[in-house]
């Protein structure tokens, strides 16, 4: 038991400098989008209704493969696992019911896409939002 | 031989699916992509009375405590074209066992698909059928729980595809979203009965799936009918019964019928998927024109809970059919031989059965899973619908134990 306390301490200790950055969703600013509920980025992300209060189609940017930040995003927000995650596309890819989120290599290629495209998401720190951007929505970490 | 290298070869397999990245796509708008999936897998059951498989399209299944590949493997492949932001081409090709007992490619989906906006989507060619909740396939393991779909409710249910189209409509509605769907084809399948092959192809089907999602939740509605345009082969009691010029012998064949005779299909369903918990159920209620048939009701509770990267899971399922007396009015002893047909083709239509369902999903990584699963089949002697070749010795029970690796590529 007592180990197990020390085991749940340590982890906490190795979180703790993640649980301090914040993670912000956002969007391009010619979007007319200013706040969105979780519950929309959830329909957006996974793919449920891609489409913006202001009309634009909205067009959410993942990370590619299985990072640190697209870990957090999916844990922060549905409580889902990379694979849950995964088994979820692979359900929706071989239905042809709907597409998976555009794939950017890193955070600078997600930010550069958003900034291009008006209907664009991406998922970031808080810290990396920069004037390109307009954050929507906190994860609240 | 075979099942030997088959189980050797599932933890091999396991790793090399595990090194290749799913899903690794540029960061513009794929045009084109190609990808799979499978499950290797071996199951056995231990009643050697009769053999239990994964739906009615399986000619066989297995029994007797033998391990078998049979009814679970399964390879596809899917190639997706965005040939514009609105119109995608899909096309699907799945080897598993089919109804002539080969393992022949068929062309499960081929359609184009056009989304003018994110609220409508139209699709036309061959299409998915829209019965599980979660998808409209029920061959890709890797996405759901289950080793598979619960054979009490899914097993009669065996349309994969129709040639045909559907539309979606998908609205915000209070705090939730409320998706709409009618569709309308043609079947083009056949399938295995005890009798021989029963082509169900040219069946016109139609249908409509309400889905309320709201969070966690999700609550759906499906109604869907078949009418058949061919019949199955009754021979030789069909035949006998119009030789007979009685009346009503001849209404007892007619009964038997299934050209142009209507099935319907109604069901309800929630889910409730949030964090580490999933919960889901569904009912359905199956009735016939045709009296070759039973009606039925069926059902299935399943709820898992994610430990890590191990997801153990629990469910139970039921297959009930209420029975339609049908006789021929023959007097016996004369006629005994042919009324004892009758009733044996009316006996071999009933499904009373519960299922308890006890496994454990593992998520390998991000694109394999190893599931494990055991089934314990409590039913009925008279429940010989949902097996295959039952004996006069079957007793309606069976365990079944699976081991499956379920991968996407």
């Amino acid at each position: 038991m007592a180990l197990r306390k020390l085991f749940c301490f340590l982890c906490l200790m190795l979180l703790a400098p993640l649980a301090a950055a914040d993670l912000v969703v956002v969007v391009n600013p010619k979007s007319g989008i200013e706040r969105l509920s979780q519950e929309e980025v959830i329909n957006i992300y996974l793919g449920r209704y891609r489409r913006l209060v202001s009309g634009i189609a909205a067009e959410p940017i993942d990370l590619m493969g299985d990072n640190e930040l697209k870990t957090r995003f999916y844990r922060r927000l549905v409580g889902k696992t990379l694979a849950e995650i995964n088994a979820y596309w692979a359900r929706l890819i071989f239905s042809g019911r709907t597409r998976p989120p555009h794939l950017a290599e890193n955070v600078e290629s997600a930010l550069h896409y958003v900034a291009a495209h008006p209907g664009a998401l991406a998922y970031v720190e808080r810290s990396q939002a920069d004037m390109r951007v307009r954050v929507v929505y906190d994860l609240g970490e | 031989m075979y099942r030997k290298t088959l189980m050797t070869m599932l933890p091999l397999l396991a790793a090399l699916s595990c090194a290749n990245s799913w899903a690794a796509e540029p960061d513009e708008i794929p045009t084109f992509s190609l990808r799979g999936f499978g499950t290797l897998g071996v199951a056995r059951s231990a009643s050697d009375q009769a053999e239990f498989a994964r739906d009615f399209s399986q000619p066989h299944g297995i029994k007797g405590g033998q391990w078998s590949g049979r009814i679970d493997s399964v390879l596809g492949l899917q190639a997706n074209w965005q040939a514009t932001p609105q119109v995608e081409l899909v096309g699907q090709l799945v080897s598993r066992y089919r109804y002539d007992e080969s393992r022949d490619p068929e062309v499960m989906w081929a359609f184009a698909k056009w989304e003018p906006d994110a609220r409508v989507a139209l699709r036309a060619g061959r299409i998915g059928s829209d019965f599980m909740m979660l998808a409209d396939s029920r061959l890709v393991g890797y996405s759901y729980l289950p080793v598979r779909p619960s054979a009490d409710f899914f097993g009669p249910l065996f349309f994969s595809h129709f040639d045909g189209a559907d539309a979606s409509l998908t609205l915000p509605l209070g705090s939730g979203l409320l998706r709409s769907k009618l569709f309308a084809g043609a079947t083009s399948e056949k399938t295995s009965i005890k009798s021989g092959i029963w082509d169900t192809s040219g069946s016109p089907v139609r249908g409509l799936v309400l889905d309320y999602l709201t969070g966690p939740w999700q609550f759906r509605v499906n109604s869907a009918s078949v009418r058949f345009s061919h019949d199955m082969n009754f021979a030789p009691v069909t035949d006998l019964l119009r030789m007979t010029g009685v009346p009503s012998a001849i209404a007892a064949a007619d009964q038997l019928k299934l050209a142009d005779k209507t099935t319907r299909y109604h069901a309800l369903g929630v889910l409730y998927d949030a964090g580490p918990v999933q919960v889901q159920g569904m009912l359905n209620t199956i009735s016939n024109e045709t009296q070759a048939f039973q009606n039925s009701r069926a059902g299935y509770l399943l709820a898992g809970y994610r430990l890590g990267t191990v997801m153990p899971y629990v469910g139970v399922s039921w297959w009930k059919s209420k029975l339609r007396p049908l006789a021929t009015g023959l007097p016996n002893p004369l006629f005994a031989e042919l009324n004892q047909g009758l009733d044996t083709i009316m006996a071999a239509g009933v499904a009373d059965q519960t299922t308890y369902t006890l496994g454990a999903r593992w998520n390998l990584c991000t694109n394999t899973a190893i599931k494990l699963q055991w089934d314990a089949v409590r039913g009925s002697a008279a429940s010989k619908l949902p097996v295959i070749n039952a004996q006069p010795d079957w007793n309606g029970r069976t365990n079944v134990i699976s081991a499956v690796v379920d991968f996407v590529f």
